[in-house]
């Protein structure tokens, strides 16, 4: 009973943060508004008895990505961006365009799992070293790809900002 | 939470128990903060009110009530109140996972005419296999109560001391989370309680398949990792912005920095924050370097059954040798608190490209050589340590 209490409350709270990063104006107030939902969702991750991804959840996102979300937008005049933010019919109907191809394609692909196979899987990997077994045999070679995502990303921001040219040019 | 109303009841008290532990604790530090500095600066600190200059706790609280209630006409009233509150958050949640002392173990006994089964009952708010990956996750976000103090009170002063403690907080996670990690090798586990349990007894490792005793030292995580431990000190007094990291709040550049506009309990509750982020960080270090509640080499359990010995009830010998263990974490704790706040008053403040050096270049390098090198080790030496 209390699980599934807590199942809704945390599940309403992703969602209706999650409706307030989109529909706030004032991109600061977004930003904070996916804070709420990434711990929200990292909340779900605990009652799904998958602590250890749920504590990767807030240190990751909610306590790294979003800190840098957070500190670059306190840099950017705001007010000024609040006018370019609030489109006209135009742009409203991209908007519903892509919530409506997103929306269709999370469902298809939430249908299409298998999921009595995926739960046995994801059973597997509650404790920290059971995860770390799996990622560095069964999923090795996923795992290093994301690894080297991740370092040509930091790369990308160094060659950006080394580029000649612009205001800045040298 | 338990299965009967005696459990719930025992858990739900424990835990505000533990809470108002922190709370009531800041008060003390304080004062030994305003004395201590007084003491190295061979001044006198507040002495006047009560013995000691004790009770000046209590008037400065009545102070910090009575205040009045004032926001900045310009401030984004929302993030300006929440920012306080989510200062204390992070720390008091963190402070609960750590276990304070011994689980108590309680045997049968009939109380209001019904029997009530054995239970055990953690001295701590919960217990979470993953204990320090946790406490480590909640703790980052408490970069946020700075952010939102700096931005909701629309200042510009504020908003560099924000800038500024984000950007030290984000840097100096990564030397901390790194500088754990040679010492989480060794111990194979991230639980806090079976990380005390093997910091019993003397120092014994295996190396090379051969059983190293030195009977004079205590089996503590710091004669493992030495340079972790300086890491991570280190990184918990950025992590901390206490001095000499304190450029958030440099109130010789920035007045006060983030809690500029704030006054009152807004700005008690900051206090409360930066204190109980101390205390957890005093807490880890004691629990990982220094062996948590337990005394070194097989005295705590000597203590525990000479306090059981004193008691004719079972389960009162029980509860109260935990609390003498309890108190042999406090004075642990105590002691790197005193070390903070030792520090802050000896060591000049860094400058900010001193210390984006210090955690990046200097910092970061050396605690990964020390993952790599302990390794190394372990792989080479054979993984039986501890």
């Amino acid at each position: 009973m209390a699980e599934i209490i807590l199942f809704y409350f945390l599940a309403a709270v992703t969602v209706l943060t999650a409706v307030g990063v989109v529909m706030n104006e004032n991109p600061l107030m977004s930003a904070l508004y996916l804070v709420l939902s990434m711990l929200g969702i990292a909340g779900l991750f605990f009652l799904l008895q998958a602590p250890f991804i749920g504590a990767v959840q807030i240190m990751v996102y909610a306590g790294a990505v979003m800190v840098l979300f957070v500190l670059v937008m306190m840099l950017i005049d705001i007010n000024k961006d609040e006018e370019k933010f609030s489109g006209g019919n135009i742009s409203a109907l991209f908007k519903g365009l892509t919530v409506g191809v997103f929306a269709g394609l999370l469902t298809s692909i939430i249908l299409r799992t298998p999921m009595s196979t995926k739960i046995l899987v994801a059973q597997q990997a509650t404790e920290v070293v059971d995860i770390a077994r799996l990622l560095f045999t069964k999923y090795v070679l996923a795992f290093e790809l994301l690894g080297i995502m991740l370092l040509v990303i930091p790369v990308g921001i160094v060659a950006l900002t080394r580029i000649r040219g612009g205001t800045h040019e040298r | 939470m338990g299965s009967d109303v005696f459990e719930i009841t025992v858990n739900v008290v424990k835990m505000l128990l533990i809470f108002l532990l922190m709370v009531q604790l800041v008060p003390i530090l304080v004062w030994v903060e305003r004395r201590g500095s007084a003491f190295i600066q061979n001044r006198f600190g507040p002495n006047r009110v009560g013995p000691l200059g004790l009770t000046q706790l209590l008037a400065d609280a009545v102070k910090f009530l009575f205040k009045e209630e004032f926001v900045p006409p310009s401030s984004h009233a929302l993030l300006y109140y929440a920012a306080p509150v989510l200062a204390l958050v992070p720390g008091a949640i963190a402070f609960g996972g750590i276990p304070l002392s011994m689980p108590i173990e309680i045997q049968p006994f009939d109380m209001f005419g019904s029997h009530w089964g054995p239970y055990t009952f953690k001295f701590q708010s919960y217990d979470l296999n993953i204990g320090i990956l946790f406490i480590l996750a909640i703790s980052s976000l408490g970069a946020y109560a700075l952010l939102l103090a700096g931005w909701g009170s629309n200042n510009k002063y504020s908003l560099f001391g924000a800038l500024r403690a984000s950007a030290q907080m984000v840097s100096y996670e990564l030397a901390m989370g790194l500088s754990l990690v040679g010492l989480l090798m060794l111990y194979q586990t991230l639980n806090f309680s079976q990380m005390i349990e093997l910091q019993k007894g003397p120092l014994h490792f295996y190396f090379f398949g051969r059983e190293l005793v030195v009977p004079f030292l205590p089996n503590w995580g710091i004669f493992y990792q030495p340079l972790g431990f300086l890491l991570f000190a280190t990184a918990a007094f950025a992590e901390t912005n206490r001095l000499p990291f304190d450029l958030p709040e440099a109130e010789g550049e920035l007045v006060a920095g983030y809690h500029t506009e704030y006054g009152g309990l807004k700005m008690l509750m900051f206090y409360i924050g930066e204190y109980g982020h101390m205390m957890v960080a005093s807490a880890v270090m004691t629990t990982f370097y220094f062996g948590g509640y337990e005394l070194p080499f097989h005295l705590s359990d000597s203590l525990t059954t000479a306090v059981r010995g004193a008691f004719t009830s079972y389960n009162m010998g029980n509860v109260m040798a935990a609390m003498a263990l309890f108190l042999v974490f406090l004075l642990k704790v105590l002691f790197f608190l005193w070390v903070f706040i030792w520090v802050r008053w000896t060591l000049p403040r860094f400058r900010y490209d001193q210390l984006m050096d210090l955690g990046w270049k200097t910092m970061l390098p050396w605690a990964l050589a020390n993952v790599l090198i302990t390794a190394f080790l372990i792989l080479v030496g054979g993984g039986g340590v501890l």
